[in-house]
């Protein structure tokens, strides 16, 4: 594997970042949310580290930080130097959790990669550290950083007129890189080529003075000089080929990718600016900073929880660069937000930004604009309609100067290199609100996109009023010992989710809780159910509106208007359609009811629906008038697998400071028969219904975008259909017959009508 | 924290129990009466200091006139207090009225203390011989560390680089309650002796006075004379040094295993010698109520479930090992996660969730503790419903019929075992039935009426 373990020492990420070769290999797995538990905490099970032998500093208690030799970092929040510590900490090394006192991070090669590439020396890494530790630095760590930065930054690929080069001021490095098979393949000699072969050019040197505040003058190295830079030409079909030989498991020479956009004079500048009213808040101002840190535009993602603004940060980083952008989103709907966004916070005009989905084939006129269109659409491999394949055409063939994509954790990196490898830009800016896949497929962004360039803190943001400050629970549903006799049969194993979500102590806790907030405090709710059946169930017998992945475009659009506007309809059933692509601004409760498994991320997606901050900024303030003002309910039942699931999905929430609060008395004794299913008889009804559902009709809904791999393989299924793929239409969130794990079988999933999903079976007429 | 108060009453319960010649012998010591003083509950000392100038005996229904209706049952504890450590004498008066009288020992030695002051038997000598002595803080630093390493050398004695002077004898003494110790097996801690360790330093170290107390008469030392010297000792000034040549032998020879708990520190000089009492000496008679020292706390506990010690104690390392994951130990910092496993470990070991929960609080960093509460509510409630989980079993002691001669007799006996509300089961198909067993001889004697 990597150096780090040459060295001995187990640096936890840095596997990841060496299992990439393997996940290449099987891509065809779904995210697997029941996989390893990659849990950063349980390396070396039960070993005390011992580090107390590291030599305090006599002015300790000033300081804010601990560094171990093993790369992890433990930060006191309550410092004065916090803030800048922090910002300097996020540059350099992983947040691991971060609740209010103390911060964890880890060293990776990774984070240090993206340290160097936003323009941090070695020196000055090793000299702040040295600075904020309350111990002397471990000799190890130091020797680390300097392993693992010696490399980093040397090597850049630059876009210039269509064609890819690979340039550092170091000839030495690129005549090592060259020696690499896979590089030297890749490479295209241009004739009259002088020596060696290497192209030479000016470039500017760094210009970077963030961390400037905790250093002196002297230490302040990073000066502007002008270096020589040497470059050659490679095949744009193997770039990625090429950076992920110059990843840390291959040369050790990870590239940076920047964009000269000022002085990119080939590519047409597009007119548009920020509008005046769109003041980025202090931490888009950070982010964005990294990303332009030296007057160039650098590759990479910024990490903003839900509703923290990123499309601000994504169209202000389009405003900086003023050249063609593609945004990508992962649906119809936030292809239609996007393109809102756009128009709201810059000046651009209309006749320059453009949608590009089955629906809307629009084209941008003049020579530089917008593009807002979803991953499935650039990344469709079947035949395409006369007018888009032009439209496509027109995408792959123009050098992009930013390539905007939001939403990154959801698509598999497979999704990926297909569109990177389809499209020219000088610059790509992931947008993500969790960097966590239970895969571990994340560390491929590093090297498809670019490192992380920025990562608020959750509890920062919180505490400054920028998202809501949600009070989160876990109401614990004790099982009918009808039902748990029924979940403990072996008969029933396909049954088991079914029976926990139906369980009738949870629809009472629900039906409690929707009566609570709808009444006592007029909230705007929206129900999560996974389970379809569950969904249906729960909806019909609470008569409330419910959105899956059947319902139509304009029904949809017809339940989230009345939602919005309406006093009457103040509750929302969503299966798991609504976990990322529905836009609800106003809803501030959310009550889950059943939920993928342990997927972490999902629980973050899903808590995002109501961060965006509501009411006035000085009332969400710490200290303000409202304590709370969302709440979040995961409803489990006691002794089933969903305890087990449930601890595990919010491990992501709990690292960013979130706590659940665990209520086990729902609904209050003196409310009970004022709810359903109040008699036993009732209760055996409902259980008599679940199991006499076939074993289809209880199991999970499955969607395509969460199972892009396997929709890609089965795309000559929706072939001709241009709405499928970009999600627009309802047939695109197919129902699969059974749980994630018959994923093979779902490439073969015959097109038989009479096996469709009984809620389907209505949606295509009688067969 | 109750532990504290059981244990203090023990204490005093010791002194109580003494006979009432040594007790009387006791009470010329005024420092002793002062100190039981101080231990009485509130009504108590009131009553005391209300009939020390009042040479005859009151009758009881006047001291009960004194206070109203509610206060009734403190005033039974309190006058039950008074009689158990012959503070007060009972007898009847002529009508066969009960009356009470304070010890006169008593009366005489807490009137003289009150009048004339206390006076020591020794005084503190002159700072020319002395020279330099230590701050209060230094000394506070010095008796905190002896008492660690003296709890550290208790619990797991090979973590100890020095061993101190204490004789293997005593310390097994001390160790009797708190480790069980099996052949050939390292010693293991009991479940007092989590208890005993999670308990804030003034509590532990009652419980090992006492201890050293009881044990007293088999090493062949008079407790009373302990006692008094101990009581006496706490009257002495913190950090002034007192001449070790005023002390008896017995006393010489106390003062050494003083030493080593941190109660007081042996300095020699050039020609003499001396012992200077810290604050866990004189800390022995202040009352439980004023006394649980305020020590700063030094814990976080986050809302991940992570603890963060801000501690160099080795002791403290082994204290949060007994229910968290230790996972790093930096110079001035140790790093543990709570997890089930390591808190069902506890709870198996016989800490409940409370002793945690109130370990935190107590000793939680400045930085947390104003905070409210000061340990995440999430963290106290997931301890708690994890040790209410191992409780969801609950065993009743039954006794179970079957082969019932016919379907009659069964539901006899199960109206039988209603009627006594005790049917804890039953299977008519089968004709099975399970009682619970203080019902078991009304069902056995239907039963043997049937036959």
């Amino acid at each position: 594997m990597g150096h780090g373990e040459k060295g001995g020492r187990p640096f936890k990420k840095f596997k990841g970042a060496a299992k990439f070769e393997d996940s290449r290999k099987t891509f065809a797995e779904d995210d697997d949310p029941y996989g390893g538990d990659h849990d950063a905490y349980e390396d070396d099970e039960g070993k005390i580290k011992d580090f107390s032998q590291l030599e305090l500093k006599p002015d300790h208690v000033n300081r804010p930080l601990w560094a171990c030799d093993n790369g992890r970092i433990f930060l006191e929040t309550f410092s004065p130097l916090y803030k800048q510590a922090y910002d300097f900490l996020i540059a350099i090394a992983e947040p691991v959790c971060r609740p209010e006192s103390m911060h964890e991070y880890n060293l990776t090669p990774h984070s240090l990669y993206a340290a160097v590439s936003v323009g941090l020396e070695t020196e000055t890494i090793i000299a702040v550290l040295n600075k904020l530790s309350k111990t002397k630095l471990p000799k190890e760590m130091i020797k680390f950083i300097h392993e693992s930065t010696a490399n980093y930054g040397k090597v850049k690929l630059v876009l210039k007129k269509n064609r890819y080069f690979v340039e550092s001021p170091f000839p030495e490095v690129l005549k090592t890189l060259l020696r690499d098979d896979g590089i030297s393949r890749a490479r295209i000699t241009s004739e009259g080529a002088h020596g060696d072969g290497f192209t030479i050019s000016k470039a500017l040197g760094e210009i970077e003075g963030t961390h400037d505040e905790l250093l002196n003058q002297a230490e302040v190295a990073a000066a502007a000089e002008e270096k020589e830079a040497h470059a050659f030409e490679i095949d744009p079909a193997q770039v990625e080929n090429v950076k992920q030989r110059c990843l840390p498991n291959a040369l050790n020479y990870p590239m940076l990718e920047e964009y000269d956009f000022r002085n990119d004079t080939v590519n047409p500048d597009l007119d548009m600016e920020l509008k005046p009213q769109a003041q980025p808040r202090p931490y888009q101002e950070k982010s964005l900073s990294k990303m332009f840190g030296n007057g160039r535009a650098r590759s990479g993602i910024i990490v903003l929880p839900c509703g923290a603004g990123k499309s601000l940060v994504g169209v202000s980083a389009a405003c900086r660069i003023k050249k063609s952008c593609l945004c990508l989103a992962t649906n119809a709907v936030s292809v239609d937000q996007w393109a809102f966004q756009f128009k709201l916070w810059s000046t651009i005009r209309d006749e320059h930004i453009c949608r590009f989905t089955s629906d809307s084939k629009e084209r941008f006129r003049g020579n530089a604009g917008v593009v807002v269109t979803t991953y499935n659409m650039v990344a469709f491999g079947g035949k395409r309609s006369e007018e888009s394949e032009k439209i496509i055409e027109e995408i792959r063939n123009r050098e992009w100067g930013l390539l905007l994509m939001d939403e990154v954790h959801v698509v598999p990196a497979h999704m990926f290199r297909k569109v990177i490898s389809i499209t020219k830009s000088h610059c790509k800016l992931g947008l993500t609100a969790t960097l966590v896949r239970e895969d571990e497929r994340i560390t491929d962004l590093n090297f498809l996109i670019g490192p992380k360039l920025y990562e608020a803190n959750w509890l920062d943001l919180v505490k400054g009023g920028f998202i809501a400050n949600v009070q989160c629970a876990e109401v614990w549903c004790p099982m009918t010992k009808e039902f748990f006799a029924e979940y403990l049969k072996k008969e029933n194993s396909k049954k088991r989710q079914a029976l926990y979500v139906m369980n009738p102590n949870k629809f009472r806790a629900c039906e409690f809780l929707i009566n609570y907030h709808e009444r006592a405090r007029g909230d705007k709710i929206i129900v999560f159910a996974d389970n379809l059946f569950a969904l249906t169930e729960y909806a019909m017998k609470l008569r409330k509106p419910m959105i899956y992945g059947a319902t139509s475009h304009v029904e949809r659009t017809k339940i989230l208007q009345a939602f919005k506007t309406s006093k009457d309809v103040n509750t929302v059933f969503l299966s798991k359609v609504g976990d990322n692509s529905i836009d609800i601004p106003e809803a501030n409760v959310i009550i889950q009811i059943s939920s993928h498994a342990g997927s972490r991320r999902q629980e973050a997606q899903r808590l995002g629906r109501i961060l965006r901050a509501k009411g006035k900024l000085q009332d969400r303030m710490a200290g303000g008038k409202e304590e709370y003002n969302a709440f979040f309910y995961s409803l489990v039942s006691t002794d089933t697998q969903e305890m087990y699931y449930s601890t595990k999905r919010q491990q992501f929430l709990i690292d960013q400071g979130y706590s659940f609060k665990v209520i086990t008395s729902l609904p209050p004794s003196d409310e009970g028969s004022r709810l359903h299913y109040h008699h036993l008889d009732d209760q055996l009804a409902l259980l008599g219904k679940v199991l006499n559902a076939g074993d289809d009709a209880v199991g999970l809904e499955q969607l395509e975008e969460d199972a892009d791999e396997i929709a890609l393989k089965s795309a000559r299924r929706s072939q001709g259909s241009m709405s499928a793929m970009s999600g627009a239409k309802g047939m695109v969130y197919m129902e699969y017959s059974t749980g994630r794990n018959k994923g093979q079988q779902i490439k073969s999933k015959p097109k038989d009508p009479a096996k469709r999903h009984f809620l389907f079976k209505k949606r295509f007429g009688p067969t | 924290m109750p532990e504290v108060r059981i244990i203090a009453k023990n204490f005093m319960d010791m002194v109580a129990s003494m006979p009432a010649m040594k007790l009387d012998k006791l009470y010329e010591n005024a420092f002793i009466c002062e100190a039981i003083l101080r231990s009485l509950p509130p009504l108590a000392k009131k009553y005391v200091l209300q009939l020390l100038h009042i040479d005859g005996p009151v009758s009881a229904k006047l001291l009960a006139e004194w206070v109203l209706p509610d206060g009734l049952s403190k005033h039974k504890v309190a006058i039950d207090r008074l009689v158990q450590l012959r503070v007060f004498v009972e007898a009847l008066d002529r009508k066969n009225e009960k009356t009470y009288k304070v010890n006169s020992t008593y009366q005489r030695s807490l009137q003289n203390l009150l009048v004339h002051g206390g006076t020591l038997p020794r005084e503190s000598m002159p700072s020319n011989i002395t020279v330099r002595l230590l701050t209060l803080e230094e000394l506070e630093t010095y008796a905190l560390t002896q008492w660690e390493r003296f709890l550290l050398q208790l619990i797991s004695p090979s973590q100890v680089d020095k061993n101190l002077n204490i004789s293997s004898s005593l310390m097994k003494v001390f160790q009797r309650r708190l480790l069980s110790q099996r052949d050939r097996e390292a010693p293991k801690l009991t479940e007092s002796g989590f208890q005993f360790l999670l308990m804030d330093t003034n509590a532990q170290l009652w419980y090992i006075i006492r201890e050293y107390i009881s044990n007293s008469e088999e090493r062949g030392v008079d407790a009373g004379d302990l006692i008094s010297f101990m009581l006496e000792l706490s009257f002495h000034v913190i950090g002034e040094a007192y001449n070790t040549d005023t002390l008896t032998d017995f006393q010489r020879n106390i003062i050494k295993d003083l030493a080593d708990l941190g109660l007081v520190k042996l300095q020699q000089g050039r020609k003499e010698s001396w012992f200077i009492p810290t604050k866990l000496a004189t800390n022995l008679s202040v009352s439980m109520t004023e006394s649980s020292s305020r020590k700063e706390g030094f814990v976080v506990v986050e809302t991940n479930f992570r603890v963060y010690a801000y501690s160099t104690s080795k002791l403290h390392c082994e204290i949060l090992r007994l229910f968290s994951r230790v996972e790093y130990q930096l110079p001035n910092l140790i790093v543990g996660a709570i997890t089930k496993e390591s808190l069902y470990n506890a709870f198996e070991n016989g800490i409940t969730a409370d002793q945690i929960v109130s370990f935190f609080r107590q000793n939680a960093h400045p930085r947390v503790a104003q905070r409210i509460p000061a340990v995440p509510e999430n963290v106290t409630d997931q301890i708690r419903l994890w040790e209410s989980d191992l409780n969801r079993v609950e065993m009743t002691d039954a006794y179970y019929y079957d082969e019932f001669p016919s379907r009659d007799v069964f539901e006899g006996a199960c109206d039988c075992a209603r009627e006594w509300n005790g049917l804890l089961w039953e299977d008519s198909k089968k004709m099975h039935l399970v009682v619970k067993s203080e019902v078991h001889p009304y069902v056995r004697d239907f039963l043997r009426r049937q036959k």
